[in-house]
């Protein structure tokens, strides 16, 4: 039988545990702070990491219970050993290494980003690699080469300025939607006519494009839907919004299946928490048929962050033989997607 | 018959124990303020070694700095989980106290920023609860003072002290985080020229030899409302706290932001940074601007929340040898 593997996750504001036997997920578990981040208007760590210790406990029971499995039951801990928050991310990391001790089970130290496109694994039983990446998030907006998902990622192209869940997050606040922007916007845009407004595509012309293929930009973006509010009093909400979130979604697509078209891979993941809008998995799926490459996105539930995809992404690493994580992990807040598993 | 493994990660040590029927069978500590989350589980899994049949699980719940004092927590309590034992909180400051043999004294550890944690100790009992303060103010208590160093939580007084205390359940902070909701009660409001006296009181307070002088004062209020904007915080209609913001071709730069030392740390100055930085947005500049010294870092987490990156450093620019540091906000 396939590996029972609990995964955990506390980089950003939500504490969360996930159980997956080999490919199949049997429970996600997600308690977040994000209502008391509502009154910031982002993310606080101190709030996150304190919220964080209080529900722990309770997360990591409430997943065995729905998992119906007992904690000695489990094979192998993972973990989100970063990026993330500093102190967030250390609440998780010495709530696995404690359990794995306790049980003398192996640990799995993994990298938040790559189990963000390890969860498409629970979801299709398609071999993940080699394929192109799509990782979109509040922290991330990047293009990868998948060419073995826990041991060999190339970062292709990134933003240069925002991520796109930034972007969001930024023109919600401006157009006093509230936080988090994304599922604002989405929703917002539902009602609006996406080519209401003519927003600027950063990077897919000219000099740029030769410069930066694979990378974005979405200063530029939030520059212009800032001027268009301040020089339209009175501005359609609906229309600037599908507007403004059409040119975002039209930059990620095309440049990621530029990169299908230059690498020769007939294979697109698209992962991360802006993975969940649904303007970008509709135009995704026109675009990719069009253009005769395979599509794979998880579904919107998996996309935002949870511990399933920290369990999915440790059981690919036992399932490729990669060896466990020595005993006393360092979290490492600023990771990049080449660390995939923590030696 | 009971075995327990004690934990405590309330100061730059990390210590672990396993007492069994009060004879240590383990007692090893490692010192570095920064890596509780990696010593901790290396320092357990060598006390399993020497016995791994644990019946209880007892954590020093600090106060300490809070990264590290939440690595043991969430590690002490896990295992606790994982083994279906219990686990009992135990202050850490009175695993200190027990050690010393004094009437009435204070043990103190660091709090970072130029405080100490600290509780008062009188016939060895803890006379309320932990607080923070300024190193200086527990000084002048005047009282003999214990400082990590010569002392520190020892796991295996948490272990004495649980099974007599009272044991707690949650982490003991004392601190607040650093941004927390502006209370209900804090008004902010556009600065009068009526202010001006006590605001540069507070001044005086707060900066000391660097205050501004009524008179500067006087001078910088007088660009409102033209290219300046100033605003001050009230507590029961008493000004707690000020900023200014200065209006630029293109820019913004703040000029001040100062909180009273007795309010510090309740949103109040997050609160008028924030309104700083929309006053900035409604006057479309690109970016707004501050300053300060280098070292000052009881405000640079904050800015660095809200932002603000730093853009350069201007050395001797305040006296000779302070360096000014420039931080500098986008706006969109
Ligand atoms: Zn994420």
């Amino acid at each position: 039988m396939s590996p029972l593997v609990l995964g955990i996750e506390t980089s950003c504001d939500e504490t969360a545990v996930g159980i997956v036997r080999g490919r199949t997920l049997l429970a996600n578990v997600i308690s977040s702070s994000v209502e008391e981040h509502v009154r910031f208007g982002g993310v606080v760590p101190e709030v996150a990491s304190r919220a964080h210790l209080e529900s722990m406990q309770q997360v990591i029971k409430q997943a065995l219970l729905e998992a119906k499995v007992k904690l000695s039951d489990i094979d192998a801990f993972s973990v989100t050993a970063g990026p993330g928050l500093i102190g967030a991310l250390l609440v998780g990391v010495s709530s696995a290494s404690a359990l794995a001790l306790a049980l003398n089970k192996p640990i799995y130290g993994v990298n938040h980003l790559n189990a963000h496109i390890a969860v498409d694994a629970l979801s299709s039983d398609v071999k993940i690699q080699p394929s192109i990446g799509l990782l979109v998030s509040g922290g991330h907006s990047s293009i990868l080469q998948i060419n073995n998902l826990v041991t060999d990622v190339v970062v292709k192209g990134s933003t240069i300025d925002d991520a796109a869940g930034e972007a969001f997050d930024k023109v919600a606040r401006i157009m006093g939607l509230g936080f988090p922007g994304g599922p604002l916007i989405d929703n917002q845009a539902k009602l609006g006519s996406k080519d209401a407004i003519n927003f600027p595509r950063a990077l897919t012309q000219g000099n740029d494009i030769e410069k930066n293929k694979y990378d974005f930009s979405f200063s530029g973006l939030k520059t212009a839907v800032s001027r268009y509010l301040a020089q339209t009093p009175n501005f359609n909400r609906a229309d600037v919004a599908a507007s403004f979130q059409e040119a975002i979604v039209d930059v990620l697509i095309s440049k990621s299946l530029l990169a299908c078209k230059d690498s020769g891979i007939e294979d697109l993941v698209i992962a991360g928490g802006v993975a969940a809008n649904s303007r970008l998995r509709e135009l995704a799926k026109q675009r990719c048929e069009v253009a005769k490459v395979r599509l794979r996105i998880p579904p919107a539930a998996l996309c935002t962050d949870n511990g399933a995809m920290v369990a999915a992404l440790g059981s690919l690493a036992i399932s490729e033989g990669v060896k466990p994580s020595a005993i006393g992990i360092s979290a490492d807040s600023a990771a990049g997607v080449d660390q995939i598993v923590w030696a | 018959m009971s075995t327990v493994l004690a934990i405590d990660t309330s100061t730059s040590r990390t210590s672990v124990a396993i007492v069994k029927n009060r004879e240590v069978l383990f007692n090893q500590f490692h010192d570095d303020p920064i890596a509780h989350g990696e010593v901790l589980p290396k320092l357990v899994a060598k006390a399993l070694e020497v016995e791994s049949e644990i019946d209880l699980v007892v954590i020093g719940m600090g106060p300490g700095p809070f990264t590290g004092l939440r690595s043991g927590i969430a590690f002490g309590q896990s295992f606790a989980l994982a083994r279906g034992i219990k686990w009992l909180g135990i202050c850490s400051l009175d695993a200190m106290a027990v050690k010393i043999k004094e009437i009435d004294f204070i043990v103190s550890t660091d709090a970072r920023r130029k405080e100490r944690f600290w509780a008062r100790y009188i016939n060895s009992k803890r006379d309320g609860q932990p607080k923070v303060s300024n190193a200086n103010e527990i000084l002048k208590l005047n009282i003999p003072i214990f400082n990590e160093g010569e002392y520190y939580p020892d796991p295996v007084q948490l272990v004495e002290l649980s099974a007599t205390n009272n044991s707690i359940l949650t982490p003991i902070y004392v601190r607040k985080p650093d941004a927390y909701p502006v209370p209900k009660d804090i008004k902010i409001r556009a600065m009068t020229a009526l202010d001006l006296i006590t605001a540069s009181g507070i001044e005086k307070q707060v900066y000391q030899k660097s205050a501004w002088s009524l008179n500067q004062f006087k001078e910088e209020f007088s660009k409102v409302p033209k290219s300046a904007q100033y605003l001050v915080a009230e507590l029961a209609g008493e000004v707690i706290g000020y900023a200014g913001i200065v209006f630029n071709m293109d820019t913004a730069d703040i000029h001040t932001l100062t909180v009273i030392d007795s309010q510090r740390r309740k949103g109040i100055g997050r609160e008028l940074l924030k309104r700083m930085i929309d006053l900035a947005r409604s006057k479309k500049v690109n970016a707004v601007l501050l300053e300060m010294r280098l070292g000052n870092d009881q405000a640079r987490p904050l800015y660095e929340q809200m932002g603000f990156i730093e853009v350069l450093q201007r050395e001797n620019y305040y006296a000779p040898g302070v360096t000014a540091v420039v931080m500098r906000k986008e706006l969109m």
